[in-house]
Order: C-alpha cells, then structure tokens, then sequence
C-alpha cells in the first residue's frame, strides 16, 4: 500500500492502469483472493450497518473482575485493562475507522480531481502554478503534514479525515493529471477534433470520463491507505477521543499492556492489516476490469 | 513551633551533624528495598551510567516537577527534608525565625563554591530570592507571593528573608527543588538560554550538554563540598557521569531497563511493578503529598456550578475500584480533601466525604431538575443533555494508567447519565494553555505537588477577575474558604494548624469542589549493581549523589 505513495506519481496505479489486454482478460473470473476480500468487506459492512448483531458484549462495559484476559470462548478477542470486551470493540469501532478511511479517501480525491484537472487543463500559469503547489505538498511526508494539520485543528475524527485527506491528495492529483493527459493524446480524442466536436464537448464526453474511469480503482486503494494513515495518527494519540474503539485507537490503548496482554496489539493491527489488504485487492481486482473494458 | 529544628544548637558544628545523619540515614523510600543493607562496605568512585526518565521539560531549572528532578541534582537549596519530615542543614546550616514570625535568618555554609568559581554569599541568596519573585520561577513565586517582602545579606555569611505575615512552613517549602540557589554571576552574566540549559549551582554534577528530544549529560562536580545533612556520605559524588535519557514511551523505558540499556528508569507501570521486583529489580516509590490527582469541578459556568450536580458525580463512581483494578494495587486511591494522604495534615474525614452510592447520585440529579433521559440513556434538562468536558494533558499531567483510570469513571458515570467528553490534549497544547477557561470544560484533572498543605492556599487562592488564579482549576472565589487557609498557613502551633487545615479539606470535600482519583507517584526501578540511588523527601525525584556501582 505505501508503495503507492511513496513512488514518484504513483507509477504503479498508472501501470496497473496500462496493463495489457491478456493480463485484464485473465482477472474476468473472481479470483479467491478477491472472493475473500469480498467477503471481509461485507462483514465489516455489516459491522458497520449493524455492528449489535456481531458484538457479543457492550464495547464499553466494564467488568474488573475480567481485566486483562487472553482470548478465550467468553471473550474472543481477550479483554483490556478494564475488562472490556476486545472483540465486541473492534466490531464497534469498524464504523469510525471505515467513515475515517472513506472520508478521507473522498476527500482525498475530491481534491485531487481538481487539483489534477487544474494542473493538465489549465493554462500555462494555472497549470505551472498547480504542478508547483502539488510537488512542494509531495515534498511533505504525509504524515508529517497531517501532524501538522492535528496541531493546527486538535484531535478529532474530523481532523482525521481533513489531515489524511489532505496529506494523500498530492500523489492522486498526479495520477489524475497523468490520466488527464494521457486521454487528450489518445486515438478518440484527436479523432473528435478531426471531425470538428467543440473542445467542450470532447473534454465532458471523452476526456474526463476515461480519466476518471480508472479513479474508481485509486479510490479503493485509497481507502485501505486512509484507514493505515489515520491508525497511525491514533497510535500517536492524536486521532479520536476515548473511550472510542477506533482501531488505531485501540492500538494506542494496548501499547502500555504490549509485554504482558499482547493481544491488544496484535489483534486490532491484524483486523487493519486485513482491511487494507482487503482494500488492495478489490481495488487492483477493479483496476484490471476497468481496463479491460478499455481496451 | 519550639520543636522547629532551628532552635537545635547543634546545628551549628556541622561536620559532626553530617556525620551522624550519613550513619543514621535509612533508606527514605521503600522499605523493601534491599541494596543499602546489602551493599559492601566502600564503595569505589567513577564509572557512569544510563538513567531513562520520562518527560523532557523546557528548562534544567524552573517551576514544574520535572524541572525539580534535575536541578536537584544540579543546585543545591539552603535546607533539605529529611525521611521523617524534618528540616535539615544543606547550604543553610542552620536558621532561626523572630518572635513575630516576620524575620527569617539563614547562616550560610562556609567556603561554598559554584561550579563557575564564583563564591555563596548572602547577597548571592538574597539575589536568588529576587529573582524567582521576578520571573526566574513561578512556582517559587507561587509559593512566596503574597508573604514574601525582601531579602537582605546581614554579613556575608547571614542572609535575612522578611514576610508581610507569619508563615511557620517556610523551611519546610523552601526544600523543594524550585528553591535551588544559582550563581548570581552566572544569572546577571549569561543569557537566559545559557541559565535555562545549563544553569550553574553548587551541587554534585553539573550540565555537560542537552541534547534536546535525546539526553542531558551530568558530569561530576569534581569540588563538590556543599552535600545535605541527609546525604548518605560526604565528598564529591560517586559517579563520573549520568547519561538522563528521555523515553517517552513506559514501555519502552521498561524494555531497556530489563535490556541493559539503561541503569534505572522513572515512573514505572503498574502493571510492570511486581515483575520487576521478582526479577531483581529494585523499586522505590514515592507518594507525592500536595494535591494529590483530583478532578475540579467547574464552578463558575456549566452544569458543576450546581453543587447538587457535583456531589452527583462523586456518588456516580467507585472511583477507589477502578483505581485499584488499573493500579495494580502499586497506585493508591485518594480520597476529596484536596491534599493527598502523603501530606501533614491530611484529613481522612474529608477523604472519606463520598462513598459510592448511584441512588443517590440519580437522586440528586433528580433534584437538580436532570429529570430526563435522552436515546442513549444519557440526563436531560430542557431538552440539553448532561454533557460534561473533561480534557487531561495526556503523557504530560496523565499518564497512561491515568488515563485508564478517567475512562473507568467516564463509564461509570454514565449509569446515572452523565455523558463525558474525554478530551486527550496532547502535550505541546498543554502547555500552550489549551483549555484554560470555564468555558471550555467543566472537570480537570491535576496534582500539585507540595511537602505541606499549605498548597491549599496555591489551589484555592479565590480567583478573581481582577487577581486571577489559574491555579485555581475550580475557578472557585470563595473567600471563606480562603480565610481558613490564610488562618492556618499563619498559624505558628502546628497542631492547631493541621487542624485548620483540615477544616478546609472538609470544607472542600463538602461542597464537593474537587474530589480525589489517586496519588501522584514517583517511582523508580533500579538495576542490581548500581546502589544507593534514593529518593529526595519533599518530591520523590532520584538522588544520584550517593550512587555508586557495585562490582
């Protein structure tokens, strides 16, 4: 996942984007891996709808008498330090982590749209201007630049979304104007000038759609990394307040017990690993159709 | 106020002092600890070692415990508090107080140095007096203000401090860590950041370097003369150097004691203290007496300015379980005095005041016209839910147990339908002043830390619009209970003004204007090999004067 962004322009979205006709034939059937992440996304959805039905306790009850037990047949996922209910929080917690992850996805390539749009569609100063401002953001590490956004808002859920969203839009906003580009040179484009189609016309009809097709597969990407960058915030301690069992939340929380309650570590960091690879999955799954139907 | 160690002629040979407390000198902290009576005979200098402490403050010297921690290390005080609560000589040998109470006099030690070469004199004291009242430290002026007039050198060796009213406890205040005397040649000749990083006492080491975000290097005073009448023994310290590393991180700290990265580490978990202490480790802790860890009530703005509300919520938990369950049974509960049980003068009556009873907790809310009850359960009143804002400096003010601790009463609390907003401010907004005013909160938590009660005045002190106290985190101006406290603070017979203290921990636990969490602890686990680190007596900060490595 953090291939994806630490790579100059996002190189293997826009390679995965330009994959041969073969390879986007082969990924026609569900392959079980994707099955798979298809199945882990409809069980987080229902966490998410109706996370009551999968809890098996309150994911805040307290119960001292049950501080601190390993996973077992009464408690899944173990218990923390005031004998709440591991895996009833994690199931609890799915719907803030995946409104972070979504929302800051969202957002994310809200402005990357625009800023990518900007950067290949506008004039020379506009363009230059924007491809400016994006490689001074792209020069910030992400997660340093939403630290900074955290120090500026204050910890919240929102200032999650607002943080990674921001932080990551530098890198889709190169892939949007790559594809932007890439769509003005192409065969169709050039044919609609040749037979005389208004610019107007030809940038709503054909360049933007074919840009923007492949974003539906950055967009699931993005997500999985979304829900990555915001648990690192709130392992920092910067994310959201307690007692929510926002998963980065929860690892935050476990950290003190690592050496002697580990699995209030281990566990919340494999449901986030899970998610993400879940997300890739899908998303490069998407990528590889999209392009088929392209091609 | 006859039994004040002032009056104790002997004072005055001072070698023959320090003789007898070096061989009397138990170990001050945890009784189990067993390196001291276990420790060869003569122990050999040199060598260094690797202490991990948690929090990095601003400055070596200044107003805030970790502050404290090391310039004790680094500046001497005129006088030190010893395991039984007593006063002694340190650069002070030793001190009386006129008949009014308004004259303190001070003999100084002889032939003291600091470390740039400069000599103490009474004027150098008396400078040092001047300066904390001018900005040099806060909690010193807190401390002094509103008693404090002048200081003045009678001789060179007798230095005269001058009170606008009696304040019997001035001895005892002056041993905690603000109080270090610094060189006055170093204050007027170097900047502030040069005094901030490095400031120049006479104490047992000095500050080779900072590296900010990593460590402070100590190295030995080599001419060291001026140690305390409780010191173990007498000469330069031990230990060449001491490498203090700050590891944030609790468990990480713990990881590299049991790695060998370092020697000793402050402030450990809870839930490492027995198994440090079966695998070898020796531990020493600390209960810190001043205010303990409360939580103020709000009572200028918000639901807590009903006292019915405030009483409510000290009903509403079993605060004492919870702190027993997260703390191991290593952090002990407090109770609502608004001192902790560490401190003369502590009244259990007011500690007692609230037991845990959610019938009437309900009951009280009731009357308090939350008759209502929202989707979630929480209380209502005209359509508002009972929301109360409670943010704590987290890994600052609260550690992680604390912070264990506050999410136990947010969810108890919430059975009769209080809806807390816990808000983890991180440290650097801390110390920005976030959440300052009534309006944005309405409970907070804290400690102060204090060898007397007479920290009841720096917390209760009315605050008024026109001579705020912030320290005041209940925003409380109530002028009965501040006279109670002025009462005692000039009370010259300590009975009776214990007794007056305690009338205002009652009063306080009465009107429910905070109430206790748990005791502000200083703890230490130390390796096997390095013996005779200790705990000072007026903050529980480590000692590494006396240390010496074994073997």
């Amino acid at each position: 996942m953090t291939a994806l962004k630490d790579s100059p322009a996002g190189s293997p979205v826009e390679s995965a984007v330009q994959a041969t006709p073969a390879r986007a034939r082969r990924s026609r059937r569900v392959r079980p891996s994707v099955a798979l992440a298809l199945a882990v996304v409809g069980l987080l959805g229902l966490a998410v709808a109706a996370p009551q039905l999968l809890a098996t306790h309150d994911p805040t009850a307290i119960d001292f008498s049950a501080a601190l037990q390993a996973p077992s047949a009464e408690h899944w996922f173990g218990t923390d330090e005031s004998g709440r209910d591991l895996y009833s929080r994690v199931v609890h917690g799915t719907r803030e982590s995946l409104t972070i992850g979504l929302g800051a996805a969202a957002l994310s390539l809200a402005l990357a749209l625009v800023l990518g749009a900007l950067a290949a569609l506008g004039g020379r100063f506009v363009s230059g201007t924007v491809n400016r401002l994006v490689e001074i953001l792209f020069a910030f590490p992400t997660l340093l630049f939403a630290l900074l956004l955290v120090a500026i808002l204050g910890p919240s859920a929102t200032t999650q979304i607002v943080a990674v969203g921001v932080g990551s839009a530098p890198g889709y906003a190169r892939i949007v104007r790559g594809q932007i580009l890439a769509a003005r040179r192409s065969g169709y484009v050039e044919a609609a000038i040749a037979l005389g189609h208004p610019r107007s016309v030809i940038l709503r009809q054909h360049v933007i759609p074919n840009a923007v097709r492949p974003l539906v597969a950055v967009f699931t990407l993005c997500v999985g990394q979304s829900i990555v960058w915001a648990s690192g915030l709130s392992f920092l301690g910067l994310g959201v307040a307690p007692p929510s069992s926002e998963w980065g939340a929860l690892l935050d929380a476990g950290r003190a017990y690592v050496t002697h309650a580990p699995w209030l570590v281990v566990i919340p960091g494999l449901v986030i690993v899970t998610l993400a690879l879940a997300a890739t999955a899908i998303g490069k799954d998407i990528q590889a159709r999209l392009e088929s139907g392209d091609s | 106020m006859s039994a004040r160690p002032l009056a104790l002629p002997a004072l005055v040979a001072a070698a023959a002092i320090l003789a007898g407390c070096t061989s009397t000198a138990a170990s001050p902290t945890d009784p189990s600890a067993p390196a001291s009576a276990a420790a060869p005979a003569a122990p050999t200098p040199g060598g260094s070692i690797v202490y991990g402490h948690q929090q990095e403050p601003a400055c070596v010297f200044g107003g805030w415990i970790e502050q404290s921690y090391l310039s004790y290390n680094v500046l001497d005080s005129l006088v030190a508090l010893d395991e039984n609560h007593e006063v002694v000589p340190w650069l002070a040998t030793e001190w009386s107080v006129s008949d009014d109470q308004l004259e303190w006099t001070f003999t100084l030690k002889e032939g003291v140095r600091f470390t740039d070469g400069s000599e103490l004199t009474a004027e150098v004291v008396a400078f040092n007096f001047d300066y904390w009242m001018d900005g040099g430290n806060g909690t010193a002026a807190a401390w002094l203000g509103g008693y404090y007039e002048s200081a003045e050198a009678v001789d060179e060796r007798t230095v005269r401090i001058s009170l606008s009213r009696p304040y019997p406890r001035l001895a005892d205040n002056l041993t905690q860590g603000y109080f270090g005397i610094q060189s006055k040649e170093a204050l007027e000749s170097r900047s502030d950041e040069e005094n901030c990083e490095k400031p120049i006492g006479s104490g047992a080491f000095k500050v080779q370097e900072w590296n900010r975000g990593e460590n402070i290097v100590l190295v030995r005073n080599e001419d060291y003369t001026s140690w305390p009448a409780n010191a173990k023994h007498e000469g330069p310290a031990y230990l060449e150097k001491i490498d203090w590393k700050f590891i944030g991180d609790p468990t990480t700290r713990v990881a590299t004691l049991r790695s060998g990265e370092t020697d000793a580490i402050y402030d450990v978990p809870a839930i490492d203290w027995a198994p440090l202490g079966s695998e070898g480790y020796e531990l020493h802790r600390y209960v810190t007496p001043g205010r303990p860890q409360q939580l103020a009530f709000d009572t200028v703005d918000g639901p807590f300015t009903d006292e019915r509300v405030r009483k409510a919520f000290a009903f509403a938990s079993d605060r004492k379980q919870i702190v027993e369950t997260i703390g191991h049974g290593v952090i002990p509960y407090e109770g609502n005095g608004g001192v902790s049980q560490a401190t003369p003068g502590y009244s259990q009556k007011a500690a007692d005041w609230y037991s845990y009873d959610p019938e009437q907790a309900n009951q009280l809310l009731d009357e308090a016209g939350w008759t209502g009850r929202d989707a979630e359960g929480y209380r209502t009143k005209d359509g508002e839910r009972l929301t109360v804002v409670l943010p704590y400096g987290a890994g600052s003010i609260i550690n992680a147990d604390g912070a264990a601790i506050l999410q136990g009463i947010q969810e108890q609390v919430k059975a009769v339908g209080f809806h807390v907003e816990l808000i983890p401010v991180p440290p650097s907004a801390t110390f920005a002043g976030a959440y300052s005013t009534p309006e944005e909160r309405d409970i907070y938590p804290g400690y102060w830390t204090s060898v007397t009660a007479g920290i009841l005045y720096i917390n209760w002190r009315q605050h008024l619009p026109e001579s705020p106290n912030y320290a005041n985190s209940a925003f409380l101006a109530d002028p009965e209970l501040e006279q109670i406290i002025l009462d005692a603070n000039s009370t010259v017979d300590l009975e009776e003004q214990n007794e007056l203290y305690r009338k205002a921990q009652e009063y306080i636990a009465e009107h429910a204007l905070s109430i206790g969490v748990y005791a502000r602890l200083s703890t230490l686990a130390v390796r096997e090999g390095l013996v005779d680190v200790w705990q000072e007596n007026a903050q529980g900060g480590p000692v590494f004067h006396d240390a010496y490595l074994a073997g």
